[in-house]
């Protein structure tokens, strides 16, 4: 193994790789690159310096999500909470799920760092917290190890969600839960329709501004195709008001949500960012000045099959026949 | 109390914690890790490449790993290549 070479090494790291994801295409695995990932690190090292504590957005979208443990009886010692906003998770947590051990990953190192720092004003609960900089994309954790797989908000800049979803399944014990939330289509539509009016105006053309963002429709098919088992999937709509435009940007910057596409456009020249900002507040200014802006955020449960979850009974199994039941109905006369 | 002691008893020494040395593999070929002290990092044997460790953090991501040659010296080289990208030696900060 030692001998190889370079190029040789290389193509067999990437046929390791595509064994990562479960995929029956052979050795390689679909490789549609959208997002450049090393500069999402870079804006996620920015983020980690320019983030809000007590962002209200952010906020609510993590304490949504970990309502959702307590609507279930079971117990999560083992979490593991992958990228997006991992301060807000932790400092929200306040003890449910019954977590013991939660370990904190993200693709950036300045991030996990501010969020081992944080770790001194959080109220321990006794929790053991881990910190380990990994990409969501192939995920160093072993199988069958975890009980419960948070994300709130990072999978939505994964190239390959199906396969960060399946290595998310693999790493998680018999009944363990996966809780996603992700932004959804309909976030910032109006960002995207200020961005090409102002850009067809200016440039006379477009390049992508807004990333692809997953519709609510295939939310459910990622989870199934994943192969979670009682897959539930919701939608929320939360509507942002900011003074101006570039108020939206500077928020979006301490997010790491601005753009990180591969065939973004370099350049921004002052003028369309000028009419972008323009445009949006003519078309969508509430009276009072203040621009709105949409953020859907599609959230998903899944688990990982267990015995003692329920299932559709096999054919045939049946005990009690449509007859019987029309009897109990129509008081004993059975017809046909 | 029991706060800080699981802080330096993390802190302290080379390598990690307990609960991350049963739990992390090689993200590119699921195998189980070493730890190396000497250059305190974590070793793949499987596909013969080094994580770095910064400050009791392991750092896993694929780019950012190192391939270990024959000769057991680390050399600078990007373990996972995309073509778009040239990385040329991931030095660890101390």
């Amino acid at each position: 193994m030692r001998a190889l070479t370079g190029p040789l090494y290389r193509i067999l790291l990437q046929r390791r790789t595509s064994l990562c994801t479960d995929n029956s295409d052979g050795f390689q695995s679909s490789k549609v690159k959208i997002f450049d990932r090393h500069l999402k690190r870079k804006q996620r090292d920015r983020a980690a310096w320019l983030m809000r504590r007590k962002d209200s957005f952010v906020d609510s979208v993590a304490e949504n999500l970990l309502d959702r443990l307590e609507d279930c009886k079971k117990t999560f010692p083992t979490a593991l909470c992958l990228g997006g906003s991992l301060e807000a998770i932790r400092r929200l947590l306040r003890g449910r799920g019954g977590i013991q051990k939660l370990i904190m990953m993200d693709t950036s190192y300045d991030m996990i760092k501010l969020c081992k720092d944080a770790e001194k004003d959080v109220s321990n609960e006794n929790i053991e917290t881990s910190f380990v900089v990994g990409d969501e994309e192939f995920l160093p954790v072993k199988e069958s190890s975890l009980d419960l797989v948070i994300s709130c908000l990072g999978l939505h800049w994964t190239n390959d969600l199906p396969g960060a979803m399946i290595q998310c399944k693999l790493a998680l014990k018999p009944d363990g839960l996966f809780l996603a939330a992700i932004l959804g289509g309909e976030s910032l539509k109006e960002l995207r329709i200020a961005c090409t009016v102002a850009q067809m105006e200016r440039e006379g053309g477009i390049s992508p501004r807004l990333s692809p963002l997953a519709q609510v429709r295939d939310a459910g098919n990622l989870l199934t195709r994943a192969g979670f088992t009682l897959p539930g999937v919701d939608v929320d709509e939360y509507t942002v008001r900011y003074g101006s435009a570039l108020e939206l940007i500077e928020h979006l910057r301490a997010m790491a949500e601005t753009n990180a596409l591969l065939q973004r456009n370099n350049i921004l020249k002052r003028e369309t960012a000028l009419a972008t900002a323009a445009v949006y507040e003519s078309m969508f200014a509430a009276e009072d000045g203040t621009i709105p802006a949409t953020f859907q955020v599609i959230y998903m449960t899944g688990w990982k099959e267990h015995p003692s979850q329920q299932k559709a009974m096999r054919r045939g199994s049946a005990t009690i026949s449509f007859n019987d039941i029309q009897k109990q109905f129509t008081g004993g006369c059975s017809s046909s | 109390m029991v706060r800080v002691n699981r802080m330096l008893l993390r802190d302290g020494g080379v390598g990690i914690c307990k609960t991350l040395s049963e739990i992390l593999v090689c993200p590119l070929s699921k195998q189980p890790l070493r730890v190396c002290e000497k250059s305190n990092s974590l070793i793949s044997d499987a596909i013969s490449v080094s994580y770095s460790i910064v400050d009791g953090i392991p750092c896993l991501v694929p780019n950012d790993g190192k391939i270990i040659e024959a000769d057991d010296t680390l050399k600078p080289d990007g373990a996972i290549d995309s073509l778009d990208r040239k990385r040329e030696g991931q030095g660890d900060s101390p």
